[in-house]
């Protein structure tokens, strides 16, 4: 709505002016025409747009309110579907450009990763590997522990054995010193025993002669 | 034909009020033919900031990336992916076509949304996305019919053209018919949104020139991104249509 009201204030307010500016506006119309005719001529709405130019030429000679000059200028040159060389030239940038990108990206950066990615993968099953290892490892370090316990335990009951008879030794060469001496002791006690009691008879034969002299007077 | 200076007035109007100008090119004269400079001029600045920034990210590539290559490994994992999903295990040495279909797209949309090419003033014409011209998404478009046809003859030989009586030989006209629908809905679609897009921007900021057109400018980078997949994905997925078996 905006818009056609801002045309309709754009497009009353040319004439005023027009009338002055009618030999300046319309000699660059003519040199436009000539040279918008033959680019015109390419296109394919060849007859549409130059019985349009015709008319807009006409209306801008007869009056100058319908269609301003420029507004011929803008119409022949909206060209949205203005196929031309640069169609095959951005092809060839676009090829160029691929097998550039191709050769400092792609190709490079991707082998690049793919390296790491088997890089990594072959270290994760080096790692698998190694906890083998490391089982293997631990299985020997349990047999290593094993034969030490074993070593260290035949060692105290050779030692225990040793020192056991050793003890013994002692114990039995104590007790026959202490039974020699014992015997010794009681062979001595045997002699003094004897000696005693023979000592005791000639005293009891003494004593009796002197019981039997002092009981018996005469 | 009054109607027709009717629908020209208030065209006019339209351009007056934005300030954009639809369909005014540029022109130079390469061998008496015409280009249009200002696709040709963004096309080098899209292809010169992709390449530079390839180079500066992967030239020395690390074991663990950082910044740069970090984000240059996703967007190769991203295009990857597509390709994969799309062409299946052969995918392999579709990825630079796929990958630079993709990327060219991206940056130059963007490019036409983030880079101030309005301050480059040129003598007729403007600065805008280089996908703004139907010569460029032409040009990917062909490229891409190329690629389909080049993939199922490289893969199954003349048997290639086995497919166009598939189900049924009565199928045969559509078949042929969606051998020139494929390129042309592919490169009117990524025209008509970039063109579309970038007009309702120019138009809402003349109209309101703060704050308003901010949601749709967000609205715009969210179509190119989108845009540039779709195109990808949908030649990927051509490729992969014409490559794959039918037993």
């Amino acid at each position: 709505m905006a818009n056609v009201i801002m045309a309709s204030s754009k497009l009353i307010s040319p004439p005023s002016i027009s009338i002055s500016s009618v030999a300046p506006t319309s000699r660059p119309k003519i040199s436009l025409l000539q040279v918008s005719v033959p680019k015109i001529s390419k296109t394919q709405l060849q007859s549409l747009s130059s019985s349009a130019l015709k008319t807009l030429s006409l209306a801008a000679a007869t009056s100058l309110a319908l269609a301003p000059p420029s507004l011929a200028v803008e119409i022949e040159k909206a060209a949205l579907f203005d196929f031309n060389l640069t169609l095959p030239i951005i092809m060839g940038e676009f090829l160029l450009l691929m097998v550039a990108l191709d050769k400092i990206y792609f190709t490079p950066l991707g082998n690049f990763m793919d390296e790491r990615d088997s890089a990594i993968k072959e270290k994760l099953g080096g790692v698998k590997d190694t906890s083998e290892e490391v089982k293997k490892l631990e299985e020997q370090a349990a047999a290593v522990m094993k034969a030490a316990r074993a070593e260290i335990s035949a060692a105290l009951n050779k030692m225990k054995k040793e020192t056991q008879l050793e003890v013994e030794q002692k114990l039995a060469e104590e007790k026959k010193k202490l039974d020699a001496e014992l015997q010794e002791a009681l062979a001595k006690l045997e002699e003094q025993k004897i000696e005693s009691i023979k000592s005791l008879d000639s005293q009891i034969a003494n004593l009796s002669q002197d019981i039997v002299k002092k009981v018996l007077p005469l | 034909m009054n109607f027709l200076l009717c629908s020209i007035n208030t065209l006019k109007v339209l351009y007056d009020i934005s300030g954009v100008e639809v369909g005014q090119h540029f022109y130079w004269q390469i061998g008496g033919f015409q280009v249009h400079a200002q696709v040709l001029i963004t096309s080098w600045v899209v292809i010169a900031i992709l390449l530079g920034s390839a180079i500066l990210a992967v030239r020395n590539p690390q074991t663990i990336p950082t910044d740069g290559q970090n984000f240059f490994e996703y967007v190769l994992e991203f295009i990857r992916d597509v390709s994969k999903t799309q062409i299946g295990e052969e995918y392999g040495p579709w990825v630079p076509f796929i990958g630079t279909l993709f990327l060219f797209i991206f940056v130059s949309n963007w490019s036409g949304a983030l880079l101030p090419w309005k301050i480059i003033e040129l003598p007729h014409g403007e600065l805008a996305a280089p996908t703004n011209d139907i010569n460029t998404t032409v040009a990917l478009a062909l490229l891409t019919s190329v690629a389909y046809f080049y993939a199922g003859l490289s893969k199954k030989g003349l048997g290639y053209f086995g497919k166009y009586i598939q189900p049924t030989p009565i199928l045969l006209p559509i078949n042929i018919l969606e051998d020139f629908t494929k390129p042309l809905s592919l490169s009117f679609r990524l025209f008509g949104n970039i063109l579309a897009d970038e007009l309702v921007v120019v138009v809402l900021v003349s109209l309101v020139p703060l704050v308003v057109p901010i949601p749709v400018m967000f609205l715009g980078l969210f179509t190119s991104g989108i845009q540039a997949l779709i195109f990808a994905t949908l030649a990927a997925a051509y490729i992969g249509e014409s490559m794959e078996g039918h037993h």
